[in-house]
Order: structure tokens, then C-alpha cells, then sequence
């Protein structure tokens, strides 16, 4: 089954939508959804046209499609564990928050707190994410703890944040200080990074690019091949400030 | 004038010796009264369980320290939300709430009295403003005394008489009720980077030890003839073997006031290990009870924790950092100038954890091993052993083996080794969770002559109507509904007025924060005495003239005056 859901001029196009509600499971029963507009309840269908084709028994054969303007709309496919979600613009903040299974893909950017608190399933962006992405909620002590997260372009400062497990994958560049108190997980960053893993304590950090102010915190070990990647690495083990065993490998 | 007529209730009012009589209560303009006209409000207690309203003696709800806990835990705040609803505000938080969380939840239970635990005379201010914002119980605040240079001064000069005008001045500039010692010594020693590890070690720079601190304190707590006793956090908190540092100080303690213990010691699960590392720790519970029973000048409370998320704060910096050593979470440690310190931590008691589940075990044994009950009260510390809504939870343990049995088969299996609690067979009874939870507190506090605790004529009318019906409940069988009527009374009366109903708050709070104004002689007054001035102005970042809180922090404040000492 697809749902196809494209969005509806808006009188005020800032306002956020809190829409929660769009997982694929919730279509298994019909598109009668509420979301919030700014502090206003509204059914699905005062802000989308929808449109359904085919049917669906189980919620794992549901795509739910977001198109025209959907850069405000937050928490899309949060809690979702299963089906799929493309966006095919920009989507708000806190997309696929605590996603358990499935797979959402984001064609234009993503906002701040791309899948925070994730458990499992793969979210794709093919833009940029803005900052914190894969991350985890303020305060807590895990973040992002299973699934894949895959981001094409850029991320924001405070990328892998906290992240506990599961891969999180920047082709582009990180902003500042990725990967920091990183747990477990492996976080790979093809492009540059500033001060990246500070306070690690566990798991593996790649950073194919150029690292800029690299913390005096991290001893470097050896120096290793990573025939994935076609590169030598210098390979540090840190962050010793707070005996932490994580691995850094950034291109010697 | 308001008038409220309760009948049919089954009253237990332990310090007026009455034990589930079946009877009515008059109440008019907040008092406790003979009878009430024709034209009061009726209120039917259909022969459920009515008690005096909860105190609680220890706690930490309002000052610096639980605020910064919610500085330091903003993922708490995604527990406990509640929205808006007729008088209530938003809540949010479970361990660290905000302060409406606090005092609603506490009135939902039936608690209308609460003793702040610690309090920085230099904060004070802070920890006033919160009482403000706690509106549905009565206030008191513990001041800290326990690293204050001019106390420590006058007790190596062995000036007991100069101890008692430093606290005077200091409490009343605090608005303060009683004396706190955290960890004396220790948590000054700390602030120069040194730690205590008996109570007959010096200080450093300050050439006293821990155990003339507090004899000294208790004979100036006397001499001021403070409604409260000494309320003392022992020292070594919270390390394997530190039962012997416990014992030592109870042994110091004399007799010195027939009508109120003479020692008020805190939390005393945290201080009743033996062992000598976290490997080899076990209960010392009995040697801790013995003692206790044998010394009436001492009331305890239980410190018990219960196990899940919360976060430990407290006035003992040292201990605090120990803590930090051992999880390596995210922590804070803080110096109060003259005064104290303080240290924040977040923990999670696990049942998988040996360590945690007899301390769990401790608490109880404690409490079931104290003959008299008034000297054994229930409390958690909150929130450091848990948050005080598991306070029902506690109440059901110690009323049934068979839940304790139940909960113990759950728990690490080295509990049962070292520790008695699965060999205890006492269950406590209706009448002893009355002292337990407001009578044993009231008489400890001092209050019992301000109205509290007790429903006899004249008493202060905060009464708590639990649904409970102890003619046809066997709490030995039956723990969960004790569990569940302790959670929320039918009605919480709180000074005449029906504040909480099945747990809903109903009106607007208006609490009252005692304070005590202690008296001394005009020689001996701290303002006029230019040794003390001289270093206060030296010492303090503040002036001496902006320290005092000023009456505006507290609206509705209550003096209590004491008898001027010779």
C-alpha cells in the first residue's frame, strides 16, 4: 500500500506540524490522524491531500510518501517500527525519534535531531542533517542505540552524540565535535571533522578527511591499513581524560 | 468561619493513645475543636483508616542542591508529566520533580508537615522562595552547621555557651528550624582538600575533632532549649565497615532532654556496613538496633532505598566524590564559603547488584529490629535512597513477610547471606506505621505543641482519610491494597480545608515555614560581638548587613521563640 500525503498551502507556513502520527502502522486503520498545528489539533486531511493506492493486511507493505513542502513537520515516523517513510524534501526536526525498524529516506535535508534515541531500522538522507543528528535526548546517558543512519551530504555539530550502538555513516563533512561521550557504535565521517570523540569511552570513530583541533586527549597507538577505505590510519585509543577505551582512526 | 465535621472515621492517633477507635472530628477555623454547629460541612470517613496528616522528617524538596539536581537531569523531566488541571499546574519529574510535583504528590499520600534536610544558611534565601512554591505543606528547614568556622572556633575553645549564640544568630538569619550536621568536619576538611576517615581525627586548620563538634552541638542544642534535637548525618557515609564510626558516635551521646531524644541520626542505612570493601559489605543492623535499643536518647530514621532511577544529594561533598569514583556519571561537587559544601549524583539502584540489594535489605532490618518504633522512622531520604512516592511501598514490606519473602527471591542471591532480613519474622501493625510516619516525627521535631501530629482538641487539623478499611484488610496477606490506599488518600485535610481528594489537589496551597528565634543573653549576642564581625567581613563575599533573610522570603513565616538561657 502507498499513502501518499503532499502538503497543503498553509496561511501560516511556519507554524510546526507535530505529526507523530505519520508511521506507517497508523495507516493500517485508515488516514483519520490528528496532529498538532502550532496548539491546534487538526485531522491529517486539513493539511495534506492524501491520496491511497492499493491496500495493505500487514504495516510492513506500507510506504508512506511526503511530498511538497514538509520542512516543518516534526517527528515524523517517530516510535515507527516498520514499513517505510521517503520524504521527497526537507523534513523538520526529530524525524524518526526512538525508530525501532523500517526505513525512512530523506531526499532533500533533515533538520536538527535526526533520529535521536534510535534503537533499529536505517534512516536515509541524501541532503545535509543539521545538528545533533543520531544523537540522544539531553541529560540521558545513551543515545542512538542500534540502526543505521546514513547521511549524504553534511551534519551539524553534536553529530553521534552519546550513540551507544548501531553505524551512523556521513559521506560529507561533521561539524563540531561529533562522536563526543560516544559509548559504542561505530560512527564513520568520510569528510573533515572539528574535535571529534571528546570524552569517548568506547566504540570506533573513522574520519577520512582532515581533523581540525584534534584533542591532546587521545594517544595514538599505531598505524593501521583500512582496506575499506583504501587509507592508512593513525589509530588513537581515548579519550584518556576519563580512561575511556574508544578507537580513532583519522587518515595519517 | 469554616467548619468540617468528619465522621464515622477509624482513628489512630498514637501520641493521644487511641488505636482505631471509631469516631467523629470536629474541625473549625483550622483547629481541632469539641464539636461543630449544625451548619458544617460533613465530611463520611465510612470507617476508612484517618491519621494524623504525614510528616516527613528528612527530605529534600526545596534549596540549591535539588535545584541544581534538575539542572543536572533534564531527561528526569520526561518522567512525571502531568498537564493543567482545575487548582493544579504542570508537573514534570520523578526523582528531581518540580516543587508543585513535590508537594502534590506529598498530599496525595496524606503528608502535610515536611523538614527540608539540609539547608545552606547562605542559600537560604533559595531554599525560602521554594518553600513558598511547595504550597500544600508546612515548612522547616535543617541549617547546616557542620564546617561553620565560628561554630568550629568556639568548639575548640570548648565554649558551649558561645556555640549556642553562634547557632542562634545564624538560625535566625536563616530562618532556620534545627541544627544539620553533615558529615562534620569532613565536608570542611574536604574544601581543603583532605577527607576524615574517623570521628576523633583533627580537622585540618581547624584543630577539632568530629566527636567534640557534636557533643559540643548537642549541649549547645540544649542550652538554647531548640524544639529539635541535633540532626546529624554521621560520618563515613555510605563505606563498608563504616558501622563502626556509627557506634562510636552513639556512644557519645548523653541523655540530656526527658522529653525528646537528644540525637537525631539521618538515614542511618547508609551508615550501618560492615565488611571493609564493596566485595566482602554486609549488614550491621543488629549491632546498630542494639545500640539504638538500649539508648532512648536516640531516634533514627531508615535511609531505606528502593530500587530504580534517583540522585543523591547531599551536604557530604567527600562522599559524593567517592560515588563519582565508582559510576562515572555526571556529577557536581559545591563550597558553601564558611559553611558547608554539597555534591549531586545521579544513581540507579539495581537488583542485580549485590551491594544495592542489601542496603535495600538493611533499611528494612533497621526498622523491624527497633522495638519502639518512635525511635525507627520511615523515611528514604529523598531522593537519595528513592523518591518518597515509594514511600507505601516501604509501608507494605514492613507489614507483610510474606511481600519481603516475595521481593527477596527476586533480589541477588548474596542478600540473604549477609543479611538477617529473611529471618525477621516481625510485621509491624496499623499503630506502628502511625509513629512511623507522623507521630514518632512530631514528638522528634518538637511540634507536637504547635498542632502536629496528633488529632487531639487544640491540634493544628491536617488529617490524611485513607481509603483503607483495617477491620477487613490483612496487611500481612493483602500488602498491595495497603500499598495502593497508602498512595492516595480519600481526603488530605490540611489546616481545615480539604486540600486533596483521590488524589486530585483542590485549592490554592497556603503553607506556613517554622522558623525558630532562639534567644541568648544580651552579652552573648553574635551581632554585637566584634571578633565575629570582624571575620565575617573578612571571610564572607557577602556583608554581614545583606546575609539575614529578610521577612519577605517568608510570607507566611511562624516564630517560635525560645526561653532565654542563663
Amino acid at each position: 500500500m502507498r499513502v501518499i500525503l503532499e502538503s497543503k498551502v498553509r496561511a501560516k507556513p511556519n507554524l510546526p506540524i507535530e505529526a507523530e502520527a505519520i508511521i506507517p502502522r497508523n495507516f493500517l486503520k485508515g488516514t483519520d490522524l490528528l496532529v498538532y498545528e502550532g496548539n491546534k489539533e487538526r485531522t491529517l486531511s486539513e493539511l495534506f491531500w492524501i491520496f491511497v493506492e492499493g491496500t495493505a493486511v500487514s504495516p510492513e507493505n506500507i510506504e508512506v510518501i511526503l511530498k511538497g513542502d514538509t520542512s516543518r513537520i516534526k517527528r515524523v515516523g517517530e516510535y515507527m517500527d516498520t514499513g517505510s517513510i521517503v520524504i521527497e524534501g526537507d523534513i523538520g526536526m526529530h524525524c524518526g525519534n526512538f525508530m525501532s525498524g523500517g526505513t525512512i529516506e530523506i531526499r532533500g535535508n533533515a533538520d536538527s535531531w535526526l533520529g535521536r534515541e534510535m534503537r533499529g531500522g536505517t534512516i536515509l538522507c541524501r541532503g545535509n542533517a543539521s545538528h545533533y543528528c543520531a544523537t540522544g535526548y539531553r541529560g540521558e546517558k545513551k543515545g542512538m542505540q542500534g540502526g543505521k543512519v546514513e547521511v549524504f551530504g553534511s551534519t551539524g555539530d553534536f553529530c553521534a552524540e552519546y550513540l551507544a550502538g548501531g553505524t551512523v555513516h556521513i559521506h560529507g563533512s561533521a561539524g563540531d565535535f561529533p562522536g563526543v561521550e560516544m559509548r559504542g557504535g561505530e560512527l564513520i565521517i568520510e569528510g573533515d571533522a572539528t574535535r571529534p570523540c571528546g570524552n569517548m569511552k568506547s566504540g570506533s570513530c573513522v574520519i577520512l578527511g582532515t581533523v581540525h583541533d584534534m584533542l591532546p586527549t587521545f594517544e595514538k597507538t599505531r598505524q593501521r591499513v583500512l582496506p575499506e577505505w583504501k587509507i592508512t590510519a593513525d589509530v588513537y585509543k581515548g579519550d584518556v581524560a576519563n580512561r575511556g577505551k574508544g578507537t580513532l582512526c583519522v587518515r595519517s | 468561619m469554616t467548619e468540617i465535621w468528619v465522621k464515622n472515621a477509624c482513628v489512630i492517633d498514637p501520641l493521644n493513645h487511641i488505636n482505631g477507635e471509631i469516631m467523629d472530628i470536629a474541625i473549625r477555623d483550622g483547629r481541632i475543636v469539641e464539636s461543630v454547629s449544625d451548619r458544617a460541612d460533613v465530611i463520611d470517613a465510612q470507617r476508612c483508616l484517618t491519621l494524623p496528616g504525614g510528616i516527613d522528617s528528612h527530605t529534600h524538596v526545596s534549596g540549591t542542591k535539588v535545584n541544581f539536581g534538575r539542572y543536572m537531569s533534564p531527561e528526569d523531566m520526561r518522567a512525571g508529566r502531568t498537564k493543567r488541571k482545575g487548582k493544579m499546574h504542570v508537573t514534570s519529574g520523578y526523582y528531581v520533580p518540580t516543587t508543585f510535583g513535590n508537594s502534590y504528590r506529598y498530599s496525595a499520600m496524606g503528608y502535610t508537615t515536611l523538614l527540608e534536610g539540609a539547608m545552606a544558611p547562605l542559600e537560604a534565601r533559595h531554599t525560602h522562595e521554594e518553600f513558598t512554591a511547595t504550597p500544600h505543606q508546612d515548612m522547616m528547614a535543617n541549617t547546616l552547621f557542620d564546617g561553620n568556622w565560628a561554630v568550629m572556633d568556639a568548639v575548640r575553645e570548648k565554649d558551649v555557651r558561645k556555640t549556642a549564640a553562634v547557632v542562634a544568630w545564624t538560625l535566625k538569619a536563616a530562618r532556620g528550624y534545627g541544627i544539620k550536621l553533615t558529615n562534620p568536619g569532613g565536608t570542611e576538611a574536604w574544601g581543603f582538600g583532605e577527607d576524615l576517615t574517623g570521628i576523633h581525627e583533627m580537622v585540618p586548620h581547624f584543630a577539632v575533632t568530629p566527636a567534640e563538634i557534636i557533643t559540643t552541638m548537642m549541649r549547645a542544642n540544649e542550652l538554647l532549649k531548640l524544639p529539635h534535637s541535633v540532626h546529624l548525618h554521621c560520618n563515613n557515609l555510605g563505606k563498608p565497615g563504616n558501622y563502626q564510626t556509627t557506634l562510636e558516635t552513639f556512644d557519645i551521646v548523653p541523655d540530656l532532654n526527658p522529653d525528646r531524644q537528644t540525637l537525631y541520626a539521618t538515614h542511618v542505612q547508609f551508615h550501618a556496613y560492615g565488611g571493609g570493601t564493596w566485595k566482602n559489605i554486609c549488614s550491621k543492623a543488629e549491632e546498630i538496633t542494639s545500640s539504638v535499643n538500649s539508648r532512648p536518647q536516640i531516634v533514627m530514621d531508615m535511609g531505606q532505598i528502593m530500587f530504580g532511577r534517583t540522585m543523591t544529594m547531599t551536604a557530604d561533598g567527600p562522599m559524593e566524590f567517592n560515588l563519582h569514583c565508582l559510576h562515572h556519571n555526571k556529577w557536581s561537587n559545591h563550597d558553601v564559603e564558611l559553611e558547608t559544601g554539597s555534591g549531586i549524583i545521579p544513581v540507579t539502584y539495581s537488583k542485580k547488584s549485590a551491594v544495592n540489594c542489601i542496603m535495600w535489605a538493611i533499611g528494612l532490618e533497621l526498622a523491624l529490629l527497633t522495638k519502639n518504633p518512635y525511635q525507627c522512622l520511615l523515611e528514604t531520604d529523598n531522593p537519595n535512597g528513592a523518591p518518597f512516592v515509594k514511600y507505601p511501598e516501604i509501608i507494605g514490606l514492613l507489614m507483610s513477610k510474606r511481600y519481603r519473602d516475595e521481593e527477596c527471591a527476586t533480589l541477588h542471591p548474596e542478600t540473604e547471606k549477609r543479611t538477617s532480613l529473611c529471618a525477621l519474622e516481625r510485621e509491624l501493625n496499623w499503630h506502628d506505621i502511625a509513629v512511623m510516619t507522623r507521630a514518632g516525627q512530631a514528638k522528634a521535631l518538637g511540634i507536637v505543641n504547635q498542632g502536629k501530629g496528633h488529632l487531639g482538641i487544640g491540634a493544628e487539623a491536617d488529617i490524611a482519610i485513607y481509603p483503607i478499611r483495617t477491620d477487613s484488610v490483612d496487611p500481612a496477606r493483602e500488602y498491595r491494597k495497603v500499598v495502593e490506599g497508602f498512595q492516595k488518600t480519600r481526603y488530605t485535610i490540611k489546616r481545615g480545608r480539604v486540600v486533596s481528594r483521590d488524589g486530585d489537589i483542590i485549592v490554592d496551597g497556603a503553607n506556613a515555614t517554622f522558623w525558630v528565634d532562639a534567644m541568648v543573653p544580651e552579652d552573648l549576642k553574635m551581632e554585637n560581638d566584634p571578633e565575629f564581625i570582624k571575620r565575617f567581613e573578612q571571610f564572607y563575599t557577602v556583608r554581614m548587613s545583606n546575609y539575614p533573610v529578610q521577612d519577605v522570603y517568608l510570607p507566611r513565616g511562624r516564630r517560635i521563640e525560645t526561653e532565654v538561657f542563663t
